[in-house]
């Protein structure tokens, strides 16, 4: 069980994350006031909706220490076949039902080939992503589909409102309080950690390793599915490109979360994507043009990476004996938990 | 199964096993062989000289841009910035002919451009031991930005085709562009240095055992940072090249080649090394998607397909190379 002092460090790293965050806010709101207003904060609620979700599933991935880079992949053929479903008239729940089994099948794929098959991650996510981009051209050969989603009720989960808050940023708390729940208040979530610390250890625990790696591909996609429905909520039509914008954005908050937080979990990927989210929109509302946001959000992801890593704290410690050498440098607890 | 008998039948008989070896060392040729027969038989096209000089000059585009991508994943890491390092450099090569450069002045910059994605790639993940996919993965963000904003987001023409133009150009009784010709005698000091000196060793033994290699006093770091940077270069050359063929520079270009360069560079780890990576076989594979691709535009199938074939096309080369790898383990460790 966690000690006062891990307590005490996990709170201020929290406390950090949130002064980060308001004072990226202040920032913009002094460069741009329309970033505060309510239209904005709206808008960046339902974007963090989307990225939080695809930000979610990664995270499981990366909790057992894989990669997935099928994300857009994945995003594309579903948003196609739940458009495809809702063009032909089946109710909003079977499509959304049958969007998630989709997805949960391409995962279980991606999973198995991985966990049992012991092929490598990064090459057979990027190849089942490659597989998927190009099954979402079948329905249509391209054309964006957009028959009876006005009618079908998709739309207002972008719209509908409970509370003052969207349904779907409704739908992302739900999501990442259960995913928190589960990630760290049971034996689930344990394992799904102990398999990523040391996949060895864990299966003479009698884990089974091979399952919690593929259930967190089948996750990852099942999120993914979720994120792109939103994308789709939105925009009222689905087209091949969707869910393209999605890779990068979750990435960035889940490894920048980790860094800031030190260590990948629920709540670090929620901070990371917020803070993600809102440096895109502020970018956005401020005009820059959109070529730049994946560079932005690369740097980002690169600076904060490596601001937070082991290398970097060696050089901070190397420098600060190279000024004041005599002072005695107490041996630091926190390159454990980082 | 058929692998556990060829496994088995190999090491039960020396001729056996010579015969298996010459298979796995040599299939991927047959390969190449037998699809431009079948394409050929269905589309004479395939073979006329203009097609061939086409193929060629992608062959040799493509075979330029996945040299360096060959030893990095052959030494256990990763680079997915590839692509757009090629994008960057192509846009610089297009944007400082537009500002009034030559080209030779072009041409440095998009080569030290690439070397220094490169160098940057290999700080971080040989020094500051990130990430390699996190690193590049950020790289190649970060290039593709750049490589969009040289244009302001649109393609930027190139008015003078510049002096690699004629090497493009169909040449040696209109079917071998003379491209070819130096691009092979790269890959062939890359094949030497790959298995006669000791730089090429070290690669295959830092993608076996990092910490091994660490400790019989191999300068891990420098020789990762050497590695990424040839990756860099041997992009930013492909980008170069690229900019001549299509006399423009194209910031959205990089896209596609993710996925082309890794199934080159794992189908052709399938073949002399088996599971491993390797400058003759990733010659072999480019040829043989080359090919594979022309037929396909021949025989009408659309782009989509295209992708779905080649996602296909990777996850079996994939399947392959894990098989032969644990059997290979298997057996080594069994001995």
């Amino acid at each position: 069980m966690r000690t006062w002092k891990d307590r005490m460090r996990h709170s201020t790293r929290g406390l950090g994350f949130v002064a980060l965050v308001l004072i990226v806010a202040a920032i913009f709101g002094a460069l741009e006031p329309r970033f505060l207003s309510y239209v904005s904060l709206n808008g960046i609620a339902r974007h963090m909706a989307a990225n939080g979700l695809a930000a979610l599933g990664l995270t499981f991935v990366v909790i057992v220490r894989k990669f997935d880079l099928s994300i857009a992949g994945v995003a594309a053929f579903c948003a196609m076949s739940m458009g495809a479903l809702i063009a032909a008239g089946w109710p909003l729940w079977s499509v959304i039902l049958a969007g998630l089994a989709l997805g949960a099948v391409i995962g279980g794929i991606s999973g198995i080939a991985i966990s049992r098959f012991g092929l490598p991650d990064i090459v057979t996510t990027i190849a089942v992503g490659s597989i998927g981009t190009g099954l979402a051209f079948i329905y249509t050969g391209g054309r964006s589909i957009f028959q009876n989603f006005f009618t079908s009720g998709i739309t207002d989960l972008n719209d509908a409102k409970l509370m003052g808050l969207g349904v779907s940023m409704w739908l992302l708390v739900a999501i990442y309080a259960l995913a928190w729940f589960v990630l760290s208040r049971t034996r689930t979530g344990l394992a799904f950690y102990a398999t990523g610390e040391n996949p060895m250890a864990a299966h003479f625990s009698g884990i089974a390793t091979r399952r919690f790696v593929a259930l967190a591909y089948v996750l990852c996609a099942m999120c993914t599915v979720l994120a792109v429905l939103l994308i789709l909520a939105e925009s009222g039509t689905a087209e091949t490109n969707k869910g393209a914008n999605l890779m990068m954005p979750a990435y960035a908050g889940v490894f920048l979360g980790a860094a800031i937080m030190g260590g990948t979990s629920v709540i670090a990927s929620f901070g990371g994507i917020l803070l993600i989210t809102m440096l895109l929109d502020g970018f956005a509302l401020m005009g820059l043009p959109y070529y730049y946001s994946d560079g932005v959000v690369s740097l980002i992801l690169l600076i904060g990476v490596l601001a937070f890593s082991d290398g970097a704290r060696g050089t901070l410690e190397a420098l600060r004996f190279l000024f004041w050498p005599q002072k005695p440098t107490k041996p630091t607890a926190k390159g454990s938990d980082a | 199964m058929t692998m556990t008998s060829t496994v088995k039948f190999a090491q039960s008989r020396p001729r056996g096993r010579k015969i298996a070896r010459l298979t796995t060392d040599l299939w991927l040729v047959v390969a190449v062989i037998v699809v431009t027969l079948g394409i050929a038989s269905q589309r004479p096209q395939l073979l006329d000289a203009v097609n061939i000089a086409t193929v060629l000059k992608s062959f040799s585009i493509m075979v330029v841009m996945v040299l360096g991508l060959t030893w990095v994943i052959a030494s256990g890491k990763i680079d997915v910035s590839f692509m757009q390092v090629a994008a960057l450099s192509n846009m610089i090569c297009a944007y400082a002919l537009a500002q009034g450069w030559s080209w030779g002045g072009a041409i440095v910059v998009a080569l030290l451009a690439g070397a220094l994605v490169g160098l940057i790639n290999g700080w971080l993940v040989a020094s500051m031991r990130l990430p390699a996919l996190i690193v590049t993965i950020s790289t190649a963000g970060i290039c593709a930005s750049i490589a969009a904003a040289l244009g302001k987001g649109t393609v930027i023409r190139i008015a003078d085709p510049g002096p690699l133009e004629p090497l493009l150009q169909p040449a040696l009784g209109g079917a071998v562009p003379m491209i070819v010709v130096p691009v092979l005698l790269i890959a062939a000091v890359a094949w030497f240095v790959q298995e006669r000196l000791s730089f090429g060793r070290y690669i295959y033994a830092l993608g076996q055992n990092e910490a091994a290699v660490r400790a019989v006093g191999v300068p891990v770091v420098k020789l990762t940072v050497v590695l990424f940077v040839l990756s860099g270069v041997s992009s930013a050359l492909a980008g170069i090249l690229l900019a001549s063929s299509l006399s423009s520079g194209q910031p959205m270009i990089g896209g596609p080649f993710l996925i082309n360069g890794l199934t080159v560079v794992l189908l052709g780890g399938m073949m002399v090394r088996v599971g491993k990576p390797n400058i003759l076989g990733t010659l072999t594979a480019t040829l043989f998607i080359g090919v594979l691709f022309s037929g396909a535009t021949l025989l009408g199938l659309p782009d989509f397909q295209r992708q779905i074939i080649q996602g296909g096309l990777l996850l079996t080369g994939l399947i392959v190379a894990t098989i032969a790898a644990s059997h290979h383990g298997a057996r080594t460790a069994g001995q």
